[in-house]
């Protein structure tokens, strides 16, 4: 690997990590995982002049479950997540943990850098949507929470301030009768997803939807919400036709770009055969079936 | 040396055991020996390239177009060469002073072209270089190379071949057109078979799509320019180092000899790394302004997927085929545009090379073509595994099965009624190729078996009325190897090139220890196993007992002007010359021993005795181990008798296939030695919702003559069909109308991974080839029959949605607008069939 020359700098604490940014400004870049920041590095579209290491830094890596919340460290490797008990009691967070990339990028990469790198192809983006998620970021004025609903701001672009970091990552635990369910049609397993889609539903009586969460990803410059599709839901049986218009509501809600995963077209009919699949494994999740799911590797 | 040992007649030592039978050692050939280069690979202790560090040493980074067709205005190096770390720079002006441009293959209009290891005045692909910077390190390198400044003026750039055609943009203004090199190829009698056909079906447009191999090692080189000695030093990974040297003196003016190439373990191939020689010219030419210390080039990942070298991208055009009543195909007659990218470096040579396969596994014996070759601007082409053979054959297999969709007859019985018959062998093609021995029925029946075809019909009956797409397509394919370089004449009838070599050189060392030098360069193959199994066959000791040099060295002088590894040929080239040499150490061992023994050569026995192999006389105890026999050439010949000082136990075997020069006006003869055969079949469903296209089953039946290491043959059929998968659904470099390649990262071209591949289910025919010594045929190429079985697949998946399938790369996006423009009525009319009842009654 043959990056620009830059300066390595590595934090001991939070703190720390948040003045080095403070007073090295722009130029510099975090070091967390570096399961994209270092390819970039690698082909010279990034390079910049300081990088500050996160990796030394004590106890940023940890899911840790607390009165109806799991607590994940912004360090949290992804193989972590996969392998939490604590996490897998929430599947749509086991099929998202266990489907990133291969296991070497599982190995290094982390949550709180993938949400902080905001890539519109990003796996945990969609998947946290679907479930009550809290942000708490760090910075030069302190700590603030912030809901991850209001936290992307477009590609690769959040409301992180400059020298804010996120510290810890903050999810809900969804009640009984809920279940979620994420898929991504990928051409293999390193690279980016076609598209994906996170659903998470409560069921009233195993078979009303009183409560949806659906998000996609790699099919907008953000991840997106899809508010219509989960009215589609709200309040509903699951029926075909529910699903159906579901599916079409979310179609409607993406906004792809063609490229060399696919053609808008395609990518928007996708969206929708996703969506229709992740609802129906969710339900069977959320009436307490044991359910495997894999994406789907073209 | 054991001076006091009595090595003429040994006394029978004390023996506990009984001695093994001599004579009767196990057949080496034929086993799965694990590879004996494993222990190195797996250890993580190859030798590559990259891994070499020599004193002084330096590196050389390169500056590339960002422009797929640009004029070079001025380039200003002044900038880099003030950096730190900086020795020199070369820049596209000042290699052309230093060098001549490199030998074109082909007659003109390609001849006209001026091929420079650097874009002088203008750029005609993206990547291709203009600058080098040469610096203490690679970083220092690349980071003065960022301060190149080049002006560029960019122009209009072609990528389509059919656009390419019309010369609107020329890439090449001293040849006056795109077009490399055309030609007419006409067998049997075509128009009378269209007057007799009952049927002739029309194929507008096929299309075969440009991918490359991706080796996991990149190109790389290291040249040390010595000047006392002018004499040029590379290590590098060139995969036919014989014919890159032959550019390369031409180019450099040198002779020669006056340069060592050098090849250890080589992160694979495929042929691509054929063409990577203008690299190793710019390595030499950096060392010797470098005042001769030697330069490493490592490409990197992105520039080896944008300017090494990809595989030949093909139109076929205007396809009319004749069929009789029953389908059986009487005539094709096509008009095909290859593309070879911005510089033809290996072509025309693939103008030439899909006829050594001319009427695939087919008894048809009328075929015209009219074939062209144009450049384009895209990344020049090299010849890819399976190379010009597998797009022709692939366009075989569409129009085999789009003839009997067309015609509704199953795709098995189309093709059992077109297979050349396992009694016509050897059978002698409509242009007098000559293919050894096979038995296609027999291979389709065997997969059908492994895939279990009735079985998948009916749950394909099951899946459709369920209204599922599911397609079962079988794809025949051949892997002709040992190719007669004298098919050259047929493009250029001034090649001097003709017919096909191999060297070995099999030595009893001084300590009697048995070495082969061979002339290949293996990349994967395990040559070094194979060739040590018929040398121990041959000598009568075990395979571990045989060392196998690994790579290639010009300075072993095991090595002709063919040697190499392309052409699926080491099984008969290489290994035929390993078995002449090592007969030929054989007959010199026999002579020393009738001295040594004082015994009659038809007494004699080779094989392993109680302390290593000896040769000993039957019926006797007298015996001489090898390294006695060594021991009296070597360091001892004061002993020997005059007729016995011609004797060296160092013997090189140069092998030659029994070809001759093809008839130039018929265009007529044979091109290739042996043809092995590879029979897959792929089930695959279509979802109808993700438009994905899942392989439920598939099957690979593989036929390579005699087997000469099972273990090995497996692997290269699992590469070969992992890379033909690959290819069919998932790689393809795609470039934008101005030429930029928009798949230069692996996230990007997606090669094949573990996750994309099935369970493949194998089966083996052997039909030993009647040309060869011990009846095996080069393998390893696989022919692209993936792609062929996977197309038919699909084909039979969409037919009855209307869909027919034109291109060789399907993927799911693509499926989805196939299927969205039937479903809309907007399908292009790609086929066509005329049915005559009166020409039928005739």
């Amino acid at each position: 690997m043959y990056p620009r020359p830059f300066r390595y700098h590595r934090a001991a604490s939070i703190r720390e990590a948040v003045s080095l940014l403070a007073e090295l400004g722009e130029e510099a870049k975090l070091l967390a995982g570096g399961q994209s920041l270092i390819p970039l590095m690698k082909l010279r579209l990034a390079s910049p002049h300081h990088l500050v290491d996160l990796n030394f830094i004590p106890d940023l890596s940890y899911v840790r479950p607390e009165d109806g919340l799991l607590r994940f460290g912004a360090l949290t490797r992804h193989a972590e997540v996969e392998a939490s008990p604590a996490a897998q009691q929430i599947p749509i967070l086991h099929d998202c943990a266990a489907g990133i990339a291969d296991v070497q990028v599982r190995n290094r990469g982390t949550l709180g850098g993938s949400l902080a790198e905001a890539d519109p192809s990003g796996d945990w983006a969609p998947v946290l949507l679907t479930l009550p998620t809290e942000v708490v970021c760090v910075g030069p004025e302190g700590e603030r929470t912030l809901p991850l609903a209001e936290f992307f701001v477009d590609a690769y672009t959040t409301v992180l301030r400059p020298a804010e970091l996120i510290r810890e990552v903050v999810v809900r635990r969804p009640p009984p009768g809920s279940g979620g369910a994420y898929l991504a049609v990928k051409r293999s397993a390193p690279v980016y997803a076609t598209a994906t889609a996170a659903v998470q539903l409560m069921l009233a009586d195993r078979e009303t939807c009183s409560e949806a969460g659906i998000a996609l990803g790699a099919v907008g410059l953000t991840p997106i919400k899809a508010a219509e599709a989960e009215a589609a839901l709200r309040g509903q049986r699951l029926t075909p036709d529910t699903i159906t218009r579901a599916a079409e509501a979310a179609s409607a809600a993406c906004d792809p770009q063609p490229d060399g995963r696919g053609s808008a077209a395609y990518k928007r009919a996708l969206v929708g055969a996703l969506v229709k699949r992740a609802i129906a494994l969710a339900a069977r999740r959320a009436r307490g079936e044991q359910v495997e799911v894999s994406h789907i590797y073209a | 040396m054991p001076a006091k040992r009595n090595i003429r007649a040994r006394k029978p030592a004390a023996r506990k055991a009984p001695r093994p039978k001599l004579e009767e050692a196990a057949q080496w050939v034929g086993k799965p020996l694990p590879r004996k280069e494993e222990g190195r690979l797996v250890r993580g202790k190859g030798k590559f390239v990259d891994d070499y560090e020599l004193p002084g040493m330096l590196h050389l980074w390169l500056v590339r177009s960002p422009y797929g067709h640009a004029r070079v205005t001025h380039i200003d190096v002044s900038q880099a060469e003030a950096q730190p770390g900086v020795v020199c720079t070369l820049t596209g002006p000042e290699v052309a002073k230093l060098v001549r441009p490199f030998l074109e293959i082909g007659p003109e209009p390609g001849a006209k072209i001026v091929d420079y290891p650097m874009g002088v005045d203008k750029v005609r692909y993206q990547g291709e270089p203009v600058a080098a910077v040469v610096a203490e390190t690679a970083l220092a390198a690349a980071d003065a190379a960022e301060l190149v400044r080049v002006d560029y003026e960019p122009l209009p750039a072609v990528v389509d071949p059919e656009d390419a055609l019309r010369d609107a943009t020329l890439l090449h203004e001293s040849a006056g057109t795109n077009v490399v090199w055309q030609g007419e190829f006409d067998y049997g009698d075509v128009d009378k078979a269209f007057q007799q056909a009952a049927h002739i079906v029309h194929i507008d447009r096929l299309h075969f799509h440009r991918f490359t191999s991706a080796p996991l090692e990149p190109n790389a080189v290291i040249a040390q320019w010595d000047p006392g000695e002018d004499f040029i030093t590379f290590w590098c990974n060139n995969s036919f180092p014989a014919f890159a040297i032959q550019f390369l003196a031409l180019a450099l003016g040198i002779r020669i000899d006056q340069m060592r190439v050098q090849t250890y373990d080589i992160g694979g191939s495929f042929g691509i790394k054929i063409t990577n020689y203008p690299y190793m010219a710019l390595c030499a030419l950096a060392s010797r302004k470098a005042g001769g210390r030697p330069v490493k080039w490592i490409e990197t990942r992105t520039d080896h997927m944008t300017a090494s070298a990809h595989g030949n991208e093909r139109v076929f055009r205007s396809t009319r085929v004749a069929l009789d009543t029953s389908g059986r195909i009487l005539a094709i007659e096509s008009r095909h545009i290859d593309d070879c990218g911005a510089y033809p470096r290996y072509e025309p040579l693939g103008c030439i090379i899909w006829a050594q396969v001319l009427p695939g596994a087919y008894r048809f014996r009328n075929y015209r073509v009219r074939f062209t070759q144009v450049t384009t601007n895209k990344c020049p082409v090299g010849p890819n595994r399976g190379y010009s053979r597998m797009q022709h054959l692939w366009f075989l297999e569409r129009v085999v099965d789009i003839c009997a969709h067309a015609l509704g007859i199953p795709a098995d019985e189309m093709r059992r009624r077109n297979y050349i018959r396992a009694d016509e062998f050897p059978y002698t093609t409509p242009n007098g190729c000559v293919y050894d021995s096979g038995d296609y029925a027999r291979m389709l029946a065997l997969a059908q078996e492994r895939i279990g075809w009735d079985d998948w019909k009916e749950k394909q009956r099951r899946a459709r009325a369920e209204g599922r797409l599911v397609g079962i397509g079988i794809g025949t394919t051949l892997d002709s190897g040992t190719n007669n370089f004298g098919q050259s004449r047929l493009l250029n009838p001034n090649a001097p090139f003709s017919g096909q070599s191999g060297v070995a050189i099999v030595k009893l060392g001084i300590d009697g220890n048995i070495s082969v030098s061979l002339g290949s360069v293996p990349q994967g193959q395990g040559h070094e196993t194979t060739s040590a199994q018929v040398v121990a066959d041959v000598l009568n000791v075990t395979p571990e007992l045989v060392s196998v040099r690994p790579g290639f060295d010009t300075e072993r002088n095991a090595h002709t002007g063919h040697s190499g590894t392309y052409a699926s040929q080491f099984a008969v080239t290489g290994l035929s010359a390993a078995h002449g040499a090592a007969q030929k150490l054989k007959a010199e061992m026999k002579r020393l021993a009738v001295f040594a023994l004082n015994a009659k050569e038809d007494k004699l026995e080779f094989g392993m005795g109680a302390q290593g192999p000896e040769v000993r006389v039957r019926g006797s105890d007298k015996a001489i181990p090898y390294w006695g026999l060594a021991n009296l050439v070597n360091v001892n010949n004061a002993v020997l008798p005059a007729k016995l000082q011609d004797v060296t136990l160092n013997c090189r075997y140069v092998y030659r296939p029994p070809f001759r020069l093809p008839d130039l006006k018929r265009k007529y003869g044979n091109l290739t030695l042996t043809y092995s055969a590879q029979l897959h079949i792929a089930v695959i469903e279509v979802d109808r919702d993700t438009y994905v296209p899942r392989i439920l089953d598939y099957a690979v039946v593989d036929d390579c003559g005699r087997v000469v290491n099972p273990l090995i043959v497996e692997g290269q059929v699992h590469g070969a069909t992992a890379h033909g998968i690959g290819a069919a659904l998932l790689e393809t470099c795609s470039y934008d109308e101005n030429g930029n390649l928009r798949n230069a990262t692996f996230s990007d071209y997606v090669p094949i991974t573990s996750v994309n591949m099935p369970t493949l289910r194998t089966g083996h025919l052997e039909s030993p080839s009647p040309f060869t010594f011990n009846g095996a045929k080069g393998m390893g190429e696989g022919g692209g029959a993936p792609l062929h079985a996977i197309s038919a697949a699909l084909q039979d998946a969409l037919y009855a949605q209307g869909v027919i399938i034109d291109d060789s790369h399907n993927n799911a996006s693509s499926l989805f607008h196939l299927l969205e423009r039937t479903r809309a009525g907007r399908a292009a009319q790609i086929v066509r069939v005329e049915s005559r009842a009166a020409a039928a009654r005739r």
